[in-house]
């Protein structure tokens, strides 16, 4: 793949689609209802997400986060007894749609999981470079100009650029994340999923990781599981609370934890129960 | 259920605010008996008046740490940051009345001057600070609202006073005022500390309807 193709190759996936959504939602979901087999995992979720924000999950173990944003990008699918009902938009394009090739979504919306997972036996170079060479792209300089603007973006050049040639894994964990990081931004993804991205690092690295998802909110849309409310309120511009596989509240994340209009949202983010 | 750590805090500020309720209305009470009937010592209103400065202070330490330690939210972020708000109220209460005393003091003997203006406006301030004490316990979030009326009532008159004082109808009223114009002095700027009582009692609902509501009373 040239560099030209893999720069078109962003908005290659099959279907002719308006690329700004109307109202300036980037996900929209609409009467998603999941199950693992006979179990329903969520009920009837409906909520959109505008560009450019950052959205956390927030609520007890077992409500349905997780579920929840690996449906989002079709993550759902890798687990066999998974079923799905409703839609996905991003930009005005439902991601279930059967025509929708399923490798583009996942290329368009990245995701970074709690315990961070650099390729063990791959160098930091080749880890940011895995996901381009992977989809075709050949040219050496152009996987070596993405491979540095991810590390800058996930502000981790600075610290690595002398060896890039070590193992992944020879990182701290906070550097790691900011490597698992860096390796979905090289995908070039307009919506980022976390999930609980900083629960398995020190509060210092926890700290760095908040600055930087800030930092991306500019050019990505950034969903976030998290455990921590006080990360939440510090992080996101929107907080959804789900408790059972229902969301019970969306909003935005001042008005969540300044005045809950659900009491069963004031009762889990007052700690009177989870 | 286990009670929570910021539990046992909320519970601390709580009693430090009705202890400041109760000290206030002591002070207001004294001041206005001592109008009313030349009893009551300036000391003591003094004394009161710097405790509930001290508590105010108390009340913003203890917010604070709540805040720094405990990262409350909702009803609980919105109690404590209007207990600081109506601690200074409280403190007011406590400061008007013991400039009440200092007025009384400073006139020297006022007895034989006309009460009938400020024993009036000091019933409704009285009946408001209770009332706004009373909100406090109960949550009552319709409190302010009625606040608000009465003290449309103090506000009213307060001018009809302030437009007698400047604009004697007749000469025998200017002469009365140049014979002892320290009755008329009094009068007024008791008045006025009334006047300043029943708007805090007001704040003070407002700070109810905010904890229970999460929005700003309508009249605000």
């Amino acid at each position: 793949m040239t560099s030209e193709e893999y720069a078109n190759s962003s908005v290659d996936y099959r279907l002719s689609r308006d690329s700004s959504s109307q109202l300036g939602y980037k996900v929209s979901v609409k009467s998603l209802n999941s199950w693992f087999g006979a179990k329903q995992a969520l009920k009837d979720i409906n909520f959109s997400v505008k560009e450019n924000t950052i959205t956390s999950l927030i609520g007890p173990s077992g409500c349905g986060k997780t579920t929840l944003i690996r449906c989002l990008n079709r993550m759902n699918e890798m687990t066999t007894s998974a079923t799905v009902k409703g839609s996905v938009y991003l930009d005005d394009v439902d991601i279930y749609d059967t025509r929708v090739d399923p490798v583009t979504i996942k290329r368009r919306i990245g995701m970074v999981f709690q315990k961070p997972n650099p390729f063990p036996t791959m160098s930091i170079y080749d880890n940011v470079a895995a996901g381009l060479k992977l989809n075709g792209v050949k040219d050496k300089k152009l996987i070596g100009e993405i491979v540095e603007d991810s590390l800058k973006s996930a502000v981790l050049w600075d610290e690595v650029k002398d060896e890039l040639g070590k193992p992944g894994s020879s990182l701290s964990g906070g550097q790691q994340q900011r490597l698992c990081i860096a390796r979905a931004l090289a995908m070039q993804p307009e919506v980022l999923l976390m999930d609980e991205p900083t629960s398995a690092l020190d509060p210092i690295a926890s700290s760095k990781i908040e600055g930087l998802i800030n930092d991306l909110k500019k050019d990505l849309t950034i969903i976030i599981i998290t455990h921590n409310m006080q990360q939440a309120a510090r992080v996101s511009d929107y907080t959804a609370f789900m408790y059972l596989g229902e969301m019970i509240e969306y909003g935005p994340t001042k008005q969540i934890f300044e005045n809950p209009t659900k009491e069963l949202t004031e009762r889990y983010i007052s700690g009177k129960f989870g | 259920m286990l009670t929570r750590l910021l539990d046992l805090g909320l519970n601390r500020i709580s009693n430090i605010i009705m202890d400041m309720a109760n000290l206030s209305v002591r002070s207001v009470d004294t001041a206005i008996d001592s109008y009313e009937k030349g009893t009551g010592s300036e000391q003591q209103i003094f004394e009161w008046s710097e405790q509930l400065r001290v508590l105010q202070d108390e009340v913003a330490e203890l917010a604070m740490e709540l805040i720094a330690r405990y990262q409350p939210v909702a009803t609980d972020l919105r109690f404590i940051r209007s207990c600081m708000e109506i601690s200074y109220g409280f403190s007011r209460f406590g400061r008007y009345a013991y400039d009440i005393m200092d007025i009384i003091g400073t006139m020297g003997s006022i007895s034989h001057c006309d009460k009938s203006s400020v024993l009036e406006m000091a019933s409704t301030a009285r009946e408001m600070i209770h009332m706004s004490i009373k909100a406090l316990q109960t949550q009552d979030k319709n409190a302010a609202e009625k606040l608000y009326v009465m003290d449309d009532t103090v506000d009213a008159l307060y001018r009809k006073y302030l437009r007698e004082i400047i604009t004697p109808t007749n000469k025998k009223e200017m002469k009365e005022m140049a014979k002892d114009p320290r009755c008329y002095l009094s009068t007024l700027l008791i008045l006025r500390y009334l006047e300043r009582i029943a708007d805090h009692a007001c704040y003070i609902g407002d700070s109810v309807h905010y904890i229970a509501t999460g929005t700003s009373s309508p009249r605000r």
